[in-house]
Protein backbone atom coordinates (compact mmCIF):
# COMPACT_ATOMS: atom_id res chain seq x y z
CA UNK A 1 0.00 0.00 0.00
CA UNK A 2 1.37 3.38 -0.99
CA UNK A 3 0.87 5.70 1.89
CA UNK A 4 1.91 9.30 2.07
CA UNK A 5 5.21 10.09 3.68
CA UNK A 6 3.78 12.94 5.74
CA UNK A 7 1.27 10.71 7.59
CA UNK A 8 2.25 8.48 10.43
CA UNK A 9 1.83 4.92 9.01
CA UNK A 10 -0.42 3.74 11.86
CA UNK A 11 -2.68 6.78 11.53
CA UNK A 12 -2.93 6.26 7.78
CA UNK A 13 -3.71 2.55 8.25
CA UNK A 14 -6.47 3.26 10.77
CA UNK A 15 -7.92 5.93 8.47
CA UNK A 16 -7.74 3.61 5.47
CA UNK A 17 -9.63 0.81 7.23
CA UNK A 18 -12.26 3.20 8.56
CA UNK A 19 -12.84 4.63 5.10
CA UNK A 20 -12.80 1.22 3.42
CA UNK A 21 -15.23 -0.40 5.87
CA UNK A 22 -17.39 2.75 5.83
CA UNK A 23 -17.55 2.67 2.03
CA UNK A 24 -18.62 -0.97 1.94
CA UNK A 25 -21.21 -0.42 4.70
CA UNK A 26 -22.64 2.61 2.88
CA UNK A 27 -22.70 0.58 -0.34
CA UNK A 28 -24.64 -2.14 1.49
CA UNK A 29 -27.12 0.49 2.78
CA UNK A 30 -27.81 1.54 -0.84
CA UNK A 31 -29.59 -1.78 -1.34
CA UNK A 32 -31.35 -1.72 2.04
CA UNK A 33 -32.75 1.82 1.63
CA UNK A 34 -36.43 2.08 0.79
CA UNK A 35 -36.32 5.41 -1.01
CA UNK A 36 -34.54 6.62 -4.10
CA UNK A 37 -33.14 9.73 -2.42
CA UNK A 38 -31.77 7.72 0.50
CA UNK A 39 -30.25 5.16 -1.87
CA UNK A 40 -28.60 7.91 -3.93
CA UNK A 41 -27.08 9.60 -0.89
CA UNK A 42 -25.86 6.32 0.63
CA UNK A 43 -24.09 5.79 -2.67
CA UNK A 44 -22.65 9.30 -2.32
CA UNK A 45 -21.41 8.37 1.17
CA UNK A 46 -19.77 5.28 -0.30
CA UNK A 47 -18.06 7.42 -2.96
CA UNK A 48 -16.96 9.88 -0.27
CA UNK A 49 -15.13 7.02 1.48
CA UNK A 50 -13.46 6.10 -1.81
CA UNK A 51 -12.49 9.75 -2.30
CA UNK A 52 -10.93 9.71 1.16
CA UNK A 53 -8.83 6.66 0.20
CA UNK A 54 -7.70 8.48 -2.97
CA UNK A 55 -6.65 11.43 -0.80
CA UNK A 56 -4.65 9.03 1.40
CA UNK A 57 -2.92 7.78 -1.77
CA UNK A 58 -1.96 11.40 -2.57
CA UNK A 59 -4.23 11.39 -5.62
CA UNK A 60 -5.65 14.62 -4.20
CA UNK A 61 -7.08 16.02 -7.41
CA UNK A 62 -8.81 12.74 -8.31
CA UNK A 63 -10.25 12.35 -4.81
CA UNK A 64 -11.60 15.90 -4.65
CA UNK A 65 -12.96 15.81 -8.20
CA UNK A 66 -14.71 12.52 -7.36
CA UNK A 67 -16.39 14.24 -4.40
CA UNK A 68 -17.23 17.36 -6.45
CA UNK A 69 -18.75 15.39 -9.32
CA UNK A 70 -20.65 12.87 -7.21
CA UNK A 71 -22.36 15.58 -5.11
CA UNK A 72 -24.14 16.87 -8.20
CA UNK A 73 -24.49 13.54 -9.92
CA UNK A 74 -26.18 11.72 -7.05
CA UNK A 75 -28.69 14.55 -6.62
CA UNK A 76 -29.45 14.54 -10.36
CA UNK A 77 -29.75 10.76 -10.29
CA UNK A 78 -32.19 10.95 -7.38
CA UNK A 79 -34.24 13.62 -9.17
CA UNK A 80 -34.36 11.57 -12.40
CA UNK A 81 -35.33 8.39 -10.55
CA UNK A 82 -38.09 10.25 -8.74
CA UNK A 83 -39.32 11.68 -12.06
CA UNK A 84 -39.30 8.35 -13.91
CA UNK A 85 -40.75 6.38 -11.00
CA UNK A 86 -43.67 8.77 -10.44
CA UNK A 87 -42.97 8.79 -6.73
CA UNK A 88 -43.27 12.53 -6.28
CA UNK A 89 -41.26 12.99 -3.13
CA UNK A 90 -39.10 9.95 -2.99
CA UNK A 91 -40.05 9.76 0.68
CA UNK A 92 -42.68 7.06 0.17
CA UNK A 93 -41.18 3.71 1.13
CA UNK A 94 -40.80 1.49 -1.91
CA UNK A 95 -39.00 -1.69 -2.87
CA UNK A 96 -35.75 -0.63 -4.48
CA UNK A 97 -34.37 -4.02 -5.60
CA UNK A 98 -35.33 -6.42 -8.33
CA UNK A 99 -33.79 -9.35 -10.29
CA UNK A 100 -32.29 -10.63 -7.04
CA UNK A 101 -30.37 -13.63 -8.34
CA UNK A 102 -28.75 -11.80 -11.29
CA UNK A 103 -27.91 -8.82 -9.11
CA UNK A 104 -26.37 -10.95 -6.35
CA UNK A 105 -24.29 -13.02 -8.81
CA UNK A 106 -23.10 -9.90 -10.66
CA UNK A 107 -22.31 -8.03 -7.44
CA UNK A 108 -20.45 -10.86 -5.71
CA UNK A 109 -18.63 -11.71 -8.96
CA UNK A 110 -17.49 -8.13 -9.51
CA UNK A 111 -16.39 -7.78 -5.87
CA UNK A 112 -14.39 -11.02 -5.94
CA UNK A 113 -12.84 -10.16 -9.31
CA UNK A 114 -11.71 -6.70 -8.18
CA UNK A 115 -10.58 -8.06 -4.81
CA UNK A 116 -8.53 -10.76 -6.60
CA UNK A 117 -6.84 -8.06 -8.70
CA UNK A 118 -6.13 -6.07 -5.54
CA UNK A 119 -4.77 -9.01 -3.53
CA UNK A 120 -2.91 -11.03 -6.19
CA UNK A 121 -1.96 -8.26 -8.61
CA UNK A 122 1.61 -6.99 -8.79
CA UNK A 123 1.77 -3.28 -8.13
CA UNK A 124 4.90 -1.23 -8.77
CA UNK A 125 6.38 0.07 -5.51
CA UNK A 126 7.45 3.56 -6.54
CA UNK A 127 7.57 6.02 -3.66
CA UNK A 128 6.06 9.38 -4.49
CA UNK A 129 8.84 11.96 -4.46
CA UNK A 130 6.87 15.11 -5.24
CA UNK A 131 3.17 14.99 -4.37
CA UNK A 132 2.42 18.26 -6.16
CA UNK A 133 3.55 16.69 -9.45
CA UNK A 134 0.65 14.20 -9.44
CA UNK A 135 -1.94 16.70 -10.69
CA UNK A 136 0.37 17.98 -13.44
CA UNK A 137 1.09 14.39 -14.58
CA UNK A 138 -2.63 13.71 -14.67
CA UNK A 139 -3.24 16.80 -16.83
CA UNK A 140 -0.50 15.82 -19.27
CA UNK A 141 -1.95 12.32 -19.50
CA UNK A 142 -5.53 13.56 -20.05
CA UNK A 143 -4.53 15.95 -22.84
CA UNK A 144 -1.65 13.82 -24.17
CA UNK A 145 -1.60 10.11 -24.95
CA UNK A 146 -5.06 9.39 -23.55
CA UNK A 147 -6.79 12.43 -25.06
CA UNK A 148 -8.69 10.40 -27.68
CA UNK A 149 -10.13 8.01 -25.07
CA UNK A 150 -11.25 10.73 -22.68
CA UNK A 151 -12.61 13.05 -25.38
CA UNK A 152 -14.62 10.17 -26.91
CA UNK A 153 -16.06 9.31 -23.50
CA UNK A 154 -16.72 13.00 -22.80
CA UNK A 155 -18.59 13.59 -26.07
CA UNK A 156 -20.59 10.38 -25.57
CA UNK A 157 -21.59 11.54 -22.07
CA UNK A 158 -22.52 14.99 -23.39
CA UNK A 159 -24.71 13.41 -26.07
CA UNK A 160 -26.40 11.30 -23.38
CA UNK A 161 -27.03 14.38 -21.27
CA UNK A 162 -28.54 16.33 -24.17
CA UNK A 163 -30.66 13.31 -25.06
CA UNK A 164 -32.02 12.90 -21.52
CA UNK A 165 -32.77 16.64 -21.32
CA UNK A 166 -34.61 16.46 -24.66
CA UNK A 167 -36.66 13.55 -23.30
CA UNK A 168 -37.37 15.16 -19.93
CA UNK A 169 -37.90 18.75 -21.05
CA UNK A 170 -41.30 20.33 -21.14
CA UNK A 171 -40.58 21.54 -24.69
CA UNK A 172 -39.53 18.18 -26.09
CA UNK A 173 -38.93 17.10 -29.67
CA UNK A 174 -42.65 16.46 -30.15
CA UNK A 175 -43.87 19.80 -28.86
CA UNK A 176 -45.03 20.86 -25.40
CA UNK A 177 -45.37 17.91 -23.05
CA UNK A 178 -48.84 18.85 -21.79
CA UNK A 179 -50.49 19.28 -25.21
CA UNK A 180 -51.83 16.73 -27.63
CA UNK A 181 -52.11 13.85 -25.19
CA UNK A 182 -55.36 11.94 -25.26
CA UNK A 183 -57.14 11.46 -21.94
CA UNK A 184 -58.88 8.09 -21.67
CA UNK A 185 -62.57 7.91 -22.61
CA UNK A 186 -65.17 7.72 -19.85
CA UNK A 187 -66.97 4.81 -21.53
CA UNK A 188 -65.09 1.94 -23.23
CA UNK A 189 -64.78 2.35 -27.00
CA UNK A 190 -66.17 5.90 -26.86
CA UNK A 191 -64.46 9.01 -28.26
CA UNK A 192 -62.07 10.88 -25.99
CA UNK A 193 -63.51 13.95 -24.33
CA UNK A 194 -61.07 16.72 -23.54
CA UNK A 195 -61.89 19.20 -20.78
CA UNK A 196 -62.17 22.07 -23.31
CA UNK A 197 -64.49 20.16 -25.66
CA UNK A 198 -67.66 20.27 -23.58
CA UNK A 199 -69.54 22.56 -25.99
CA UNK A 200 -69.06 20.16 -28.93
CA UNK A 201 -70.35 17.39 -26.72
CA UNK A 202 -73.62 19.25 -26.01
CA UNK A 203 -74.22 19.96 -29.72
CA UNK A 204 -73.78 16.33 -30.76
CA UNK B 1 1.02 19.78 16.02
CA UNK B 2 0.93 23.31 17.45
CA UNK B 3 0.62 24.65 13.87
CA UNK B 4 -2.50 22.57 13.38
CA UNK B 5 -3.98 23.78 16.67
CA UNK B 6 -3.20 27.42 15.82
CA UNK B 7 -4.75 26.98 12.38
CA UNK B 8 -7.93 25.44 13.75
CA UNK B 9 -8.16 28.20 16.36
CA UNK B 10 -7.71 30.88 13.67
CA UNK B 11 -10.37 29.20 11.55
CA UNK B 12 -12.78 29.11 14.48
CA UNK B 13 -12.20 32.78 15.29
CA UNK B 14 -12.60 33.76 11.61
CA UNK B 15 -15.85 31.80 11.31
CA UNK B 16 -17.26 33.20 14.55
CA UNK B 17 -16.39 36.79 13.60
CA UNK B 18 -17.65 36.28 10.07
CA UNK B 19 -21.03 34.90 11.11
CA UNK B 20 -21.49 37.65 13.70
CA UNK B 21 -20.50 40.26 11.13
CA UNK B 22 -23.08 38.92 8.67
CA UNK B 23 -25.80 39.23 11.32
CA UNK B 24 -24.72 42.81 12.13
CA UNK B 25 -24.55 43.78 8.45
CA UNK B 26 -27.92 42.25 7.71
CA UNK B 27 -29.57 44.15 10.55
CA UNK B 28 -27.70 47.35 9.66
CA UNK B 29 -28.80 47.34 6.00
CA UNK B 30 -32.34 46.37 7.00
CA UNK B 31 -32.54 49.30 9.48
CA UNK B 32 -31.09 51.63 6.87
CA UNK B 33 -33.68 50.57 4.29
CA UNK B 34 -36.53 50.85 6.80
CA UNK B 35 -35.40 54.37 7.78
CA UNK B 36 -34.90 53.49 11.45
CA UNK B 37 -32.24 55.38 13.26
CA UNK B 38 -29.09 53.38 13.78
CA UNK B 39 -29.07 51.99 17.31
CA UNK B 40 -26.95 49.58 19.30
CA UNK B 41 -29.65 47.05 18.44
CA UNK B 42 -27.66 46.33 15.29
CA UNK B 43 -25.06 44.56 17.43
CA UNK B 44 -27.49 42.59 19.58
CA UNK B 45 -30.18 41.51 17.13
CA UNK B 46 -28.23 38.48 15.88
CA UNK B 47 -27.15 37.04 19.24
CA UNK B 48 -30.63 37.74 20.68
CA UNK B 49 -32.25 35.80 17.86
CA UNK B 50 -29.77 32.96 18.35
CA UNK B 51 -30.63 32.70 22.06
CA UNK B 52 -34.35 32.85 21.26
CA UNK B 53 -34.03 30.04 18.74
CA UNK B 54 -31.98 27.92 21.14
CA UNK B 55 -34.77 28.21 23.75
CA UNK B 56 -37.53 27.49 21.24
CA UNK B 57 -39.27 24.15 21.04
CA UNK B 58 -38.17 22.06 18.05
CA UNK B 59 -41.13 21.29 15.81
CA UNK B 60 -41.81 17.91 14.25
CA UNK B 61 -43.57 16.73 11.13
CA UNK B 62 -45.30 13.46 10.35
CA UNK B 63 -42.72 10.74 9.62
CA UNK B 64 -39.72 12.85 8.63
CA UNK B 65 -36.37 11.33 7.77
CA UNK B 66 -35.11 12.38 11.20
CA UNK B 67 -31.45 11.44 10.67
CA UNK B 68 -31.11 13.31 7.38
CA UNK B 69 -33.02 16.27 8.81
CA UNK B 70 -30.62 16.56 11.73
CA UNK B 71 -27.60 15.89 9.50
CA UNK B 72 -28.34 18.65 6.95
CA UNK B 73 -27.53 21.74 9.12
CA UNK B 74 -24.40 20.05 10.48
CA UNK B 75 -23.28 19.27 6.93
CA UNK B 76 -23.94 22.84 5.75
CA UNK B 77 -21.89 24.32 8.60
CA UNK B 78 -19.09 21.78 8.10
CA UNK B 79 -18.93 22.64 4.39
CA UNK B 80 -18.74 26.35 5.19
CA UNK B 81 -15.87 25.68 7.60
CA UNK B 82 -14.14 23.38 5.09
CA UNK B 83 -14.48 26.03 2.38
CA UNK B 84 -12.95 28.71 4.61
CA UNK B 85 -10.17 26.32 5.67
CA UNK B 86 -8.88 26.18 2.08
CA UNK B 87 -8.19 29.93 2.11
CA UNK B 88 -4.94 31.19 3.64
CA UNK B 89 -6.12 34.29 5.51
CA UNK B 90 -2.58 35.65 5.77
CA UNK B 91 0.84 34.48 4.52
CA UNK B 92 1.81 33.53 8.07
CA UNK B 93 -1.39 31.53 8.61
CA UNK B 94 -1.38 28.94 5.82
CA UNK B 95 -4.03 26.64 7.21
CA UNK B 96 -4.40 23.67 4.84
CA UNK B 97 -2.94 25.63 1.93
CA UNK B 98 -2.67 22.42 -0.02
CA UNK B 99 -1.72 22.11 -3.66
CA UNK B 100 -5.34 21.59 -4.72
CA UNK B 101 -7.06 24.06 -2.40
CA UNK B 102 -9.37 25.53 -5.00
CA UNK B 103 -10.60 22.04 -6.00
CA UNK B 104 -11.30 21.29 -2.32
CA UNK B 105 -13.26 24.55 -2.12
CA UNK B 106 -15.20 23.55 -5.25
CA UNK B 107 -15.96 20.11 -3.81
CA UNK B 108 -17.18 21.61 -0.51
CA UNK B 109 -19.41 24.09 -2.34
CA UNK B 110 -20.79 21.35 -4.62
CA UNK B 111 -21.85 19.40 -1.53
CA UNK B 112 -23.90 22.41 -0.36
CA UNK B 113 -26.49 21.17 -2.83
CA UNK B 114 -26.70 17.87 -0.93
CA UNK B 115 -27.15 19.67 2.41
CA UNK B 116 -29.93 21.96 1.16
CA UNK B 117 -31.70 19.22 -0.76
CA UNK B 118 -31.65 16.87 2.25
CA UNK B 119 -32.82 19.69 4.52
CA UNK B 120 -35.90 20.30 2.38
CA UNK B 121 -36.56 16.72 1.40
CA UNK B 122 -36.36 15.02 4.77
CA UNK B 123 -39.05 17.13 6.46
CA UNK B 124 -41.72 15.15 4.54
CA UNK B 125 -43.67 18.31 3.91
CA UNK B 126 -44.78 20.13 0.75
CA UNK B 127 -43.17 23.57 0.91
CA UNK B 128 -39.74 22.34 2.07
CA UNK B 129 -39.80 19.75 -0.73
CA UNK B 130 -40.53 22.40 -3.38
CA UNK B 131 -37.72 24.50 -1.90
CA UNK B 132 -35.37 21.50 -2.13
CA UNK B 133 -36.10 20.94 -5.83
CA UNK B 134 -35.78 24.66 -6.46
CA UNK B 135 -32.30 24.61 -4.99
CA UNK B 136 -31.27 21.70 -7.21
CA UNK B 137 -32.30 23.75 -10.28
CA UNK B 138 -30.50 26.79 -8.86
CA UNK B 139 -27.35 24.87 -7.93
CA UNK B 140 -27.06 23.07 -11.26
CA UNK B 141 -27.21 26.50 -12.91
CA UNK B 142 -24.67 28.39 -10.79
CA UNK B 143 -22.21 25.53 -10.37
CA UNK B 144 -20.78 25.67 -13.92
CA UNK B 145 -20.06 29.44 -13.98
CA UNK B 146 -18.67 29.18 -10.43
CA UNK B 147 -16.23 26.42 -11.39
CA UNK B 148 -15.24 28.18 -14.63
CA UNK B 149 -14.41 31.56 -13.06
CA UNK B 150 -12.41 29.87 -10.29
CA UNK B 151 -10.47 27.90 -12.93
CA UNK B 152 -9.81 31.21 -14.72
CA UNK B 153 -8.42 32.67 -11.49
CA UNK B 154 -6.11 29.66 -11.16
CA UNK B 155 -4.76 29.96 -14.74
CA UNK B 156 -2.31 32.90 -14.26
CA UNK B 157 -1.02 31.26 -11.06
CA UNK B 158 -0.46 27.94 -12.90
CA UNK B 159 -1.46 26.34 -9.62
CA UNK B 160 -4.58 25.10 -7.86
CA UNK B 161 -3.31 26.31 -4.50
CA UNK B 162 -5.16 29.35 -3.19
CA UNK B 163 -1.95 30.77 -1.72
CA UNK B 164 -0.29 30.63 -5.15
CA UNK B 165 -3.35 32.27 -6.73
CA UNK B 166 -3.02 35.16 -4.28
CA UNK B 167 0.75 35.45 -4.89
CA UNK B 168 0.16 35.55 -8.66
CA UNK B 169 -1.79 38.79 -8.16
CA UNK B 170 1.17 40.74 -6.75
CA UNK B 171 1.39 42.99 -9.82
CA UNK B 172 -2.24 43.21 -10.85
CA UNK B 173 -5.35 41.79 -9.19
CA UNK B 174 -7.52 39.29 -11.02
CA UNK B 175 -10.47 41.65 -10.78
CA UNK B 176 -8.65 43.91 -13.28
CA UNK B 177 -7.02 41.36 -15.57
CA UNK B 178 -10.15 39.16 -15.62
CA UNK B 179 -12.99 41.71 -15.54
CA UNK B 180 -15.65 39.05 -16.12
CA UNK B 181 -14.57 36.95 -13.13
CA UNK B 182 -15.72 38.79 -10.03
CA UNK B 183 -19.20 39.84 -11.30
CA UNK B 184 -20.02 36.27 -12.37
CA UNK B 185 -18.56 34.94 -9.13
CA UNK B 186 -20.72 37.27 -7.02
CA UNK B 187 -23.89 36.08 -8.79
CA UNK B 188 -22.93 32.48 -8.08
CA UNK B 189 -22.17 33.33 -4.43
CA UNK B 190 -25.71 34.69 -4.04
CA UNK B 191 -26.93 31.33 -5.33
CA UNK B 192 -24.47 29.29 -3.27
CA UNK B 193 -25.50 30.87 0.04
CA UNK B 194 -29.08 31.36 -1.29
CA UNK B 195 -28.86 34.97 -0.28
CA UNK B 196 -30.42 38.13 -1.70
CA UNK B 197 -32.16 37.90 -5.08
CA UNK B 198 -31.34 34.18 -5.26
CA UNK B 199 -32.88 33.29 -1.90
CA UNK B 200 -35.07 30.74 -3.65
CA UNK B 201 -35.10 27.49 -1.61
CA UNK B 202 -36.31 29.16 1.58
CA UNK B 203 -38.07 32.15 0.08
CA UNK B 204 -41.08 33.89 1.59
CA UNK B 205 -43.24 32.90 -1.39
CA UNK B 206 -42.85 29.27 -0.24
CA UNK B 207 -43.72 30.14 3.38
CA UNK B 208 -40.06 29.63 4.25
CA UNK B 209 -39.38 26.75 1.86
CA UNK B 210 -36.80 24.30 3.16
CA UNK B 211 -36.95 25.82 6.65
CA UNK B 212 -40.75 26.08 6.79
CA UNK B 213 -41.01 23.16 9.24
CA UNK B 214 -37.83 23.83 11.20
CA UNK B 215 -37.69 25.70 14.49
CA UNK B 216 -35.52 25.96 17.57
CA UNK B 217 -31.85 24.93 17.68
CA UNK B 218 -32.03 23.21 14.28
CA UNK B 219 -33.09 26.49 12.66
CA UNK B 220 -30.34 28.37 14.50
CA UNK B 221 -27.80 25.81 13.24
CA UNK B 222 -29.17 26.12 9.72
CA UNK B 223 -28.91 29.91 9.65
CA UNK B 224 -25.41 29.86 11.15
CA UNK B 225 -24.38 27.25 8.56
CA UNK B 226 -25.77 29.38 5.75
CA UNK B 227 -23.83 32.42 7.03
CA UNK B 228 -20.70 30.27 7.24
CA UNK B 229 -21.05 29.29 3.59
CA UNK B 230 -21.51 32.98 2.71
CA UNK B 231 -18.41 33.98 4.68
CA UNK B 232 -16.33 31.21 3.04
CA UNK B 233 -17.53 32.21 -0.43
CA UNK B 234 -16.84 35.91 0.19
CA UNK B 235 -13.35 35.12 1.53
CA UNK B 236 -12.66 33.02 -1.56
CA UNK B 237 -13.82 35.94 -3.73
CA UNK B 238 -11.37 38.21 -1.89
CA UNK B 239 -8.57 35.67 -2.34
CA UNK B 240 -9.21 34.73 -5.96
CA UNK B 241 -10.07 38.15 -7.40
CA UNK B 242 -9.06 40.91 -4.97
CA UNK B 243 -5.55 39.80 -4.14
CA UNK B 244 -6.29 38.30 -0.71
CA UNK B 245 -3.80 39.54 1.87
CA UNK B 246 -1.91 41.76 -0.62
CA UNK B 247 -1.93 45.45 0.22
CA UNK B 248 0.29 48.20 1.59
CA UNK B 249 0.82 49.37 5.22
CA UNK B 250 -1.70 47.16 7.02
CA UNK B 251 -1.00 43.54 8.03
CA UNK B 252 -2.14 40.92 5.51
CA UNK B 253 -4.94 39.49 7.63
CA UNK B 254 -6.51 42.96 7.95
CA UNK B 255 -6.52 43.40 4.16
CA UNK B 256 -8.07 39.97 3.79
CA UNK B 257 -10.76 40.90 6.32
CA UNK B 258 -11.50 44.24 4.66
CA UNK B 259 -11.82 42.74 1.18
CA UNK B 260 -14.06 39.98 2.49
CA UNK B 261 -16.14 42.63 4.25
CA UNK B 262 -16.67 44.57 1.01
CA UNK B 263 -17.98 41.45 -0.76
CA UNK B 264 -20.18 40.56 2.24
CA UNK B 265 -21.68 44.07 2.22
CA UNK B 266 -22.46 43.69 -1.50
CA UNK B 267 -24.32 40.41 -1.01
CA UNK B 268 -26.16 41.48 2.16
CA UNK B 269 -27.07 44.81 0.51
CA UNK B 270 -28.55 42.94 -2.46
CA UNK B 271 -30.75 41.01 -0.04
CA UNK B 272 -32.56 44.17 1.00
CA UNK B 273 -32.57 46.04 -2.32
CA UNK B 274 -33.06 43.58 -5.18
CA UNK B 275 -36.21 41.61 -5.92
CA UNK B 276 -36.17 37.84 -5.82
CA UNK B 277 -35.47 36.30 -9.23
CA UNK B 278 -37.76 33.53 -10.43
CA UNK B 279 -36.07 30.11 -10.56
CA UNK B 280 -36.88 29.53 -14.25
CA UNK B 281 -35.53 32.93 -15.18
CA UNK B 282 -32.28 32.40 -13.32
CA UNK B 283 -31.81 28.97 -14.90
CA UNK B 284 -32.18 30.50 -18.37
CA UNK B 285 -29.87 33.43 -17.55
CA UNK B 286 -27.25 31.08 -16.07
CA UNK B 287 -27.15 28.65 -18.98
CA UNK B 288 -27.60 31.15 -21.81
CA UNK B 289 -25.61 34.14 -20.50
CA UNK B 290 -23.39 33.26 -17.52
CA UNK B 291 -21.86 30.00 -18.80
CA UNK B 292 -20.85 31.43 -22.21
CA UNK B 293 -19.44 34.53 -20.47
CA UNK B 294 -17.55 32.31 -18.03
CA UNK B 295 -16.16 30.28 -20.96
CA UNK B 296 -14.99 33.52 -22.62
CA UNK B 297 -13.36 34.37 -19.27
CA UNK B 298 -11.52 31.02 -19.28
CA UNK B 299 -10.28 31.48 -22.86
CA UNK B 300 -9.17 35.09 -22.33
CA UNK B 301 -7.47 34.30 -19.01
CA UNK B 302 -5.71 31.29 -20.50
CA UNK B 303 -4.57 33.32 -23.49
CA UNK B 304 -3.28 36.12 -21.25
CA UNK B 305 -1.53 33.64 -18.98
CA UNK B 306 0.18 32.00 -21.96
CA UNK B 307 1.12 35.37 -23.43
CA UNK B 308 2.65 36.45 -20.10
CA UNK B 309 4.96 33.41 -19.90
Amino acid sequence: MTIGTDHAPLFADVLFWMLAVGSVLAGWRVFRADSMVRAAYWLLASFAGTAGILLLLHARFLGLILLLMMAGEMTIMAAFMVMFMMNPAGLNPMNMVHQHRTAIIAGVGAFLGLAAVGVFGEFPARPLLDASQVTADLGVELLGDSMMVFETAGVALLATMIGSIALAAHRGRFGPADEGSEPPALVPEAETVRPGDSRDEEQS
Amino acid sequence: MTDVAAGVLALGVALFLGVYLVSVLDRFVSDLVAGHGLTANVFWAGPRRAVLLLLQQPSRTERPDAEAWAFAPALLGALGALGLATIPLAPELPLADNADGIVLFGAAMALVMVAVFLHGWSANSVFPLIGAYRFVALALSYEMPLALVLISAALPAESLSVGEIIRSQTDVWNVIRQPLGLPIYMVTVAGLAFWGPLRLPDAADLSGGTRAEVSGPALAAWEVGRSMVLVAAAAMGAAAFLGGWLGPWLPGVVWMGLKTLVLLVLIVWSGHHLARVRTERFVVVAWVVLIPLALIDVFLSGWLALAAR
